[in-house]
């Protein structure tokens, strides 16, 4: 036997997920060991070696593949554990970290302090230089200057340097010449350079992206090598990889000289895992929408014809790294979310949380105030006795008094109504995030299934679904390690991108076609590194595109390695019908600008077996477990709610709502009117009433 | 409650689909990269739903403009039509705003109307420009479209659209913008009319009723936790007319009833309106008041008709703080005047209970956010017209926080974004030379402001025009509760010698290539005694090279030491300073002043 192996190492939690000969999937948790990951993930590896009975280097030896996402990077920043690292900017914009680009979250709120900048201004220093927009040298390297700037940070002690030149994108003489006088004055000491680091037209997002990069080089390095160690020491010869910020795989080398690709990695592969399982599951139209909720927060994303799309405004607290990044919405909305209701009366849930100290008040850990876990308790949607795989003995009474205090009696409402008014404060607020995203868009919800993760993800995807007219939900058996299962199932991939500016009248074809030349060599380049067979190479080119006076451009994705003059107008019009998409106008016949020109060398993934069940018949009484006293506003109020044991269910059995799934760390719910049928791959279909769904999207 | 929940989430949604519109389809700068616009809903009562999403100045009073349609239309409006309103006189805020309104039909009855507003980079002003300080009267501003119907069953009334391309200097760049801002309001047709489909329309009017009732609930509890009292104070504006050699008054008296759960604030002992274009329009009058008295009850309170019921203003027609007179010029009317009056207001509060309100921040635009027209030969001489809004900084200070850093003035709070250097030079042949704090320009105090930016544009070819409505030259912006007024601005033409001339308040400045404009910004008043700000912040300040050593020693009465890259207090030293400096008498360098106080 087989196997291929992933890691999602969280800040808690190492989720692990086993593929065996190609087909079967397992999965497992382990604790994260903050101080030294690569324990926690060896402590799960010998878990799952020991469930197979065998020692950890004959299972080592037998994995083909080990992938890996970790929130080091992520983790790092947030909690500022990157390295000393020292700034050089062309001299006049020390400041370009501390500007940002402006605007404020709630113009109203006065009582917030400024974010301080990444670097700080002590470590940031000039250089006198400068080019200018068409990447004429306007001041030539003072390389005395320069120097001296370099000295200064080594005086001060710094562990890493990030360079950031304006127009560096156009002309990178003045930074890869400073490159070279680090390399000079601080042998050793890493550097990153910003037109190498994130080549995209924008001052802040450039430097902001280099200088995390900069500052998480000597990290990742060392985390990097102990990983990659500690798994061939212990018997491991199959090939290491990453998931990177893009939602691909590459290899330690490449994480190494570009740290900042870690970010997100991780909570990056969601999306995938989502148009995966949904391909699996027979799902045919491409359109997927994938969801996390957990503790704190809830994640979506936004799938349309099995590609996510990539933004470059991902940020990691209250820095944007800029490289282009799956785009994943975050809001606080989770199970340990607390509801509150203000002076005026009214109620609001999240974003502040619980955690997992005290956690909810049905925890009894010394929690009182409400949370999202204390309503679905009260209204009979959990059973104390089964929660997390029965670890905690859940505490209906101390819920029942939190949601009674906090929440009934302020609004005078019925115990039943409040605990489900807080579930449907949280459910608005993951509705909203979901219609933010998919305007932004420009698609419909209504087209889409959607796929459901995360450990408290269940007892709302159904109404959230019903309240977009959605017709289908997924939650598949790797709901609670979405991300892990997408890392195992991701494809290989890297992005490479150059900046030229040129436009629909005036095409630099010259220039492109050299551009896009050197992208291509970048990208075989790579794919050799990585061995991908020639069968499953795939080049994927795009132009960062606007129309002339816009400064927000859209990617457009395009076929060709080459841009002859008879390939022009088809590139136009795409680019019109995108817009169109995007925002419902085009300007038929007007300039089109485009910016930044990218290739995506991707080594696609297997597909991988599907596990094959035979079907049971649609009845699933033999599973029922008990039954629940619930409150159900829209089943006329409080009855008793039939309980699956999902461990005895079959394929094929089909169960109609409202109805609970108990499976073992987490609960499902199926709403009133809905349907759900246990799929071959053991996951939950449920499928709403298309009638309503219709009616409510009128 | 269950539909109070889901409907307040629709209409946000629908606003922010307006928004997203608009953003990503715009053409100005002011609107692309800045963000110079907002979107809103109201009802068919005028009632506002919610303005969370807007510019300030922009939505604090945006029901005028659909009860200018109501009023001047009456009968006359159907689906299918939009109005264009850049009229002072017709509930809009300034010449440079253009503003879209369009009515919402359901089943045959008007039932919203939903509002777009966007800051062009030109409007048909006499110079290239969207402020005009200096304009006498109205007839002095430009093109006027005193609420108009710019389109019927959904098709462009060519007229109109033809008499705007005829009078603006980038008809292609403003067409662009102008489908952009109807796609925004007609997003916002769409979705109100979705919504009411969705949930019924008399579900939808019982929500606006009862979200009314609570953000007046919100608005009444915020005031409770007020002290009642009255405060009367006044500042002063740069003069830029001989009416008033020693700088104009602005007095603004507030006065607070908990009982009541009411806040009056009285503008109606203030000058008449000035030869000038800075004179106040209603709707930026209002919102000026409302932003300062919101502010101060905090961010938990929405911003809607409901809550702006317990906030009244008395004002006077006939004053440039109040309601314009026609033929008034008001096309400065969201900037200069209106960033005095709100921090003033604000600051009344610091008076009646110490950690309440805050400074002043920027006032007036800077040279930096000049306007910049010409030819760019890059580009086949292709003309161009924008402002760039680059340095707008200067945060007030306020108990517990130093100025927010990119808070510019207070018609934008913040909201503004900042252009990019690379970008301002990939559309202007201007090269940006310098963009860095001002070292000592915030207002110092136990909270400092926030600095203002030092600024160099060099013009990159000939015939480059820079205009801009700076202030804050003579008064720059105050500070309160004991802290400091922020640095002042200044501007100047520097040659190719390298020689400066200072430029006036209002400049209009036309610079060859080679030639500069120079820009130091105001920077943010500080809130309370800079001898009680902690002599780490202090140290800190130093060390990233915010102010200087000397300013530490003489201001905040703080010794540092400096070690390698680092600085630190000594202790001591400091306090027998502080001590010293605190026998001597107080001096308070402000442009602010209490006149009355009562509690």
């Amino acid at each position: 036997m087989t196997y291929e192996l992933s890691a999602d190492v969280g800040g808690t939690f190492t989720d692990l997920v086993l593929r065996s000969d190609g087909a079967q999937i397992d999965i497992f948790k382990a604790s994260t060991t903050p101080a030294n990951i690569a324990d926690g993930i060896l402590n799960g590896i010998a878990g799952i070696a020991k469930s197979l009975d065998l020692d950890t280097a004959t299972f080592l030896g037998r994995c083909d593949s080990f992938a890996v996402g970790t929130t080091i990077a992520t983790n790092a920043i947030l909690e500022g554990k990157q390295a000393k690292t020292g700034l050089l900017c062309t001299d006049g914009f020390r400041d370009t970290l501390l500007i940002r680009e402006g605007g404020k979250a709630d113009s109203y709120d006065f009582y917030v302090d400024y974010p301080p900048p990444y670097i700080p201004r002590r470590l940031t220093l000039g250089v006198r230089e400068r080019v200018n927009a068409e990447g004429g040298v306007e001041i030539a390297l003072d390389e005395a200057d320069a120097r001296r700037a370099i000295r200064r940070l080594k005086e001060y002690g710094v562990e890493a340097v990030a360079v950031s030149l304006l127009w560096s994108i156009v002309n990178p003489d003045h930074e890869l010449r400073i490159g070279a006088l680090i390399e000079e004055e601080m042998p050793g000491v890493p550097y990153s350079l910003g037109h190498q680091v994130n080549p995209s037209i924008r001052e802040y997002r450039r430097t902001s992206a280099v200088a995390i990069d900069a500052s998480l080089k000597p990290l990742v390095q060392k985390r990097i090598g102990e990983i990659s160690e500690r798994l061939a020491a212990s018997g491991f010869k199959g090939v290491l990889t990453f998931i990177a910020s893009s939602g691909g795989r590459t290899s330690p080398a490449e994480i190494v000289s570009r740290p900042i690709s870690l970010c997100l990695s991780g909570p990056s592969a969601a999306p995938q895992a989502g148009c995966r399982l949904s391909r699996q599951e027979g799902v045919t139209k491409g359109n997927v929408l994938t969801t996390d909720m957990g503790g704190t927060s809830f994640e979506v994303s936004v799938s349309v014809d099995w590609k996510t799309p990539m933004h470059r405004e991902g940020m990691i607290g209250d820095h944007m790294f800029g490289i282009p990044s799956v785009e994943v919405k975050t809001i606080g909305a989770g199970g340990g979310s607390i509801a509150r209701v203000d002076a005026g009366g009214f109620i609001h849930v999240g974003p502040e949380s619980a955690g997992a100290m005290p956690g909810p008040a049905c925890y009894g850990r010394g929690g009182t105030r409400p949370t999202v876990t204390d309503a679905n308790l009260v209204r009979g949607l959990l059973l104390p006795g089964h929660f997390a795989g029965g670890q905690i003995e859940l505490d209906v009474g101390a819920a029942e008094r939190a949601i009674a205090e906090h929440v009934a009696t302020p609004l005078g409402l019925g115990l039943m109504e409040a605990a489900e008014l807080v579930c449907l404060v949280a459910e608005q607020n993951m509705i909203a995030a979901i219609q933010d995203i998919t305007i932004r868009r420009g698609v419909d919800p209504r087209q889409f299934v959607l796929v459901s993760g995360g450990a408290a993800g269940g007892l709302h995807a159904g109404t959230i679904a019903r309240e977009l007219g959605i017709a289908q939900v997924l939650i598949p058996r790797a709901a609670g390690v979405l991300s892990a299962y997408g890392i195992m199932t991701g494809e290989i991939k890297m992005g490479f991108a150059r900046s030229l500016f040129t436009s629909s009248e005036r095409f630099d074809y010259e220039g492109v076609n050299t551009i896009l030349a050197g992208l291509r060599q970048e990208g075989v380049a790579f794919l050799d590194r990585m061995a991908v067979e020639p069968s499953k190479r795939v080049l994927r080119y795009s132009v960062e595109a606007r129309y002339a006076g816009q400064v927000w451009q859209i990617s457009l994705a395009f076929e060709k390695d080459r841009i002859e003059p008879a390939d022009l107008p088809g590139l136009v019009e795409s680019f019109h019908q995108l817009h169109e998409t995007f925002y419902a106008v085009r300007s038929p016949g007007e300039r089109v600008e485009f910016t930044e020109w990218s290739l995506d060398a991707v080594g696609t993934a297997s597909e991988g077996g599907l596990e094959s069940a035979s079907l049971s018949a649609a009845d699933a009484s033999g599973a029922l477990l008990t039954t629940s006293r619930a409150w159900l506003k829209d089943a006329g109020g409080e009855i008793d709610l039939p309980v699956y044991d999902g461990s005895r269910l079959r394929p094929g059995n089909v169960i109609e709502g409202p109805a609970l799934v108990q499976e073992i760390v987490t609960a499902n719910f199926i709403p009133f009117g809905a349907q759900g049928r246990v799929t071959e791959q053991r996951g939950l279909m449920l499928t709403l009433p298309i009638d309503e769904a219709k009616r409510l999207a009128a | 409650m269950f539909t109070m929940v889901v409907l307040r989430r629709r209409v946000e949604a629908v606003i922010r689909d307006m928004i997203n519109t608009l953003f990503r389809t715009g053409r100005s700068g002011v609107l692309n990269t800045a963000m110079d616009f907002s979107c809103s809903i109201t009802d068919d009562s005028l009632r506002t739903v919610s303005t969370a999403l807007g510019l300030p100045v922009h939505v604090g009073a945006i029901e005028l403009i659909p009860k200018a349609v109501k009023e001047k239309f009456g009968d006359d409006i159907r689906p299918g039509d939009c109005f264009a309103n850049n009229s002072g006189y017709h509930g809009n805020t300034h010449c440079g705003d253009f503003t879209l309104c369009a009515p919402v039909y359901f089943e045959g009855e008007l039932v919203f109307f939903t509002i777009a507003r966007a800051h062009l980079g030109d409007m048909g002003f006499p110079t290239p420009t969207t402020y005009g300080p200096l304009s006498r009267d109205v007839y002095e501003e430009g093109l006027k479209l005193p609420c108009v119907r710019i389109q019927r069953d959904n098709s462009d009334v060519q007229e109109v659209v033809d008499i705007c391309k005829a009078n603006i200097r980038a008809p292609e760049q403003f067409y662009g913008d102008y489908i952009a801002t109807l796609a925004a309001v007609r997003t916002g047709e769409a979705g109100m009319q979705k919504i009411c489909a969705q949930y019924g329309i008399g579900t939808v009017r019982k929500f606006l009723t009862q979200f009314q009732d609570y953000a007046r609930d919100m608005a009444i509890d915020a005031i409770r936790q007020l002290p009642a009292g009255r405060v009367r104070r006044e500042a002063f504006y740069d003069s830029e007319t001989d009416l008033y050699p020693d700088g104009i008054p602005v007095r603004a008296t507030i006065e607070v009833d908990p009982v009541e759960g009411l806040v009056t604030v009285d503008l109606l002992d203030n000058v008449d309106n000035l030869p000038l274009g800075i004179n106040l329009t209603e709707a930026t009058m209002t919102a000026s008041c409302l932003i300062a008295v919101l502010t101060v009850l905090g961010p938990d309170v929405p911003r809607c008709t409901g809550s702006f019921s317990r906030v009244r203003i008395l004002s006077r027609e006939g004053a440039a703080i109040g309601r314009p007179k026609h033929p008034a010029a008001t096309s400065a009317a969201t900037s200069n005047l209106t960033q005095l009056l709100c921090p003033l207001v604000r600051s009344a509060f610091s008076e009646l209970k110490s950690g309440l309100g805050s400074a002043c921040g920027t006032i007036g635009l800077p040279g930096s956010c000049a306007v910049v027209s010409g030819v760019d030969p890059r580009h086949d001489n292709r003309p161009f017209v924008n402002q760039i809004i680059m340095g707008y900084w200067g945060g007030p200070g306020l108990h517990g926080h130093d100025g927010w850093f990119t808070h510019g003035s207070s018609g934008s709070n913040g909201a503004l974004w900042q252009s990019s250097v690379e970008m301002v030079e990939q559309q202007q042949p201007v090269l940006v030379e310098r963009l860095e704090i001002a070292v000592d320009s915030g207002g110092a105090g136990e909270w400092n402001g926030s600095p203002g930016a030092f600024c160099i544009f060099r013009s990159r070819t000939d015939n480059i025009r820079y205009t801009a409505n700076t202030a804050g030259h003579d008064f720059p912006p105050f500070g309160a509760a004991g802290g400091w007024a922020g640095g002042r601005n200044d501007s100047w033409w520097e040659d190719k010698a390298g020689e400066r001339r200072a430029l006036p308040n209002s400049l209009d400045v036309t610079l060859n290539t080679g030639e500069k404009l120079v820009s130091q910004a105001c920077g943010g008043g500080g809130y309370g005694d800079p001898l009680d700000r902690d002599p780490a912040r202090v140290a800190e300040d130093v060390q990233e090279g915010w102010i200087s050593l000397e300013r530490a020693h003489r201001i905040h009465g703080v010794v540092l030491k400096t070690r390698g890259e680092f600085v630190a207090v000594d202790t001591e030293a400091t306090q027998r300073l502080r001590d010293e400096l605190l026998e001597r008498q107080p001096v308070v360098v402000t442009t602010a002043r209490r006149l009355e106080t009562s509690h």
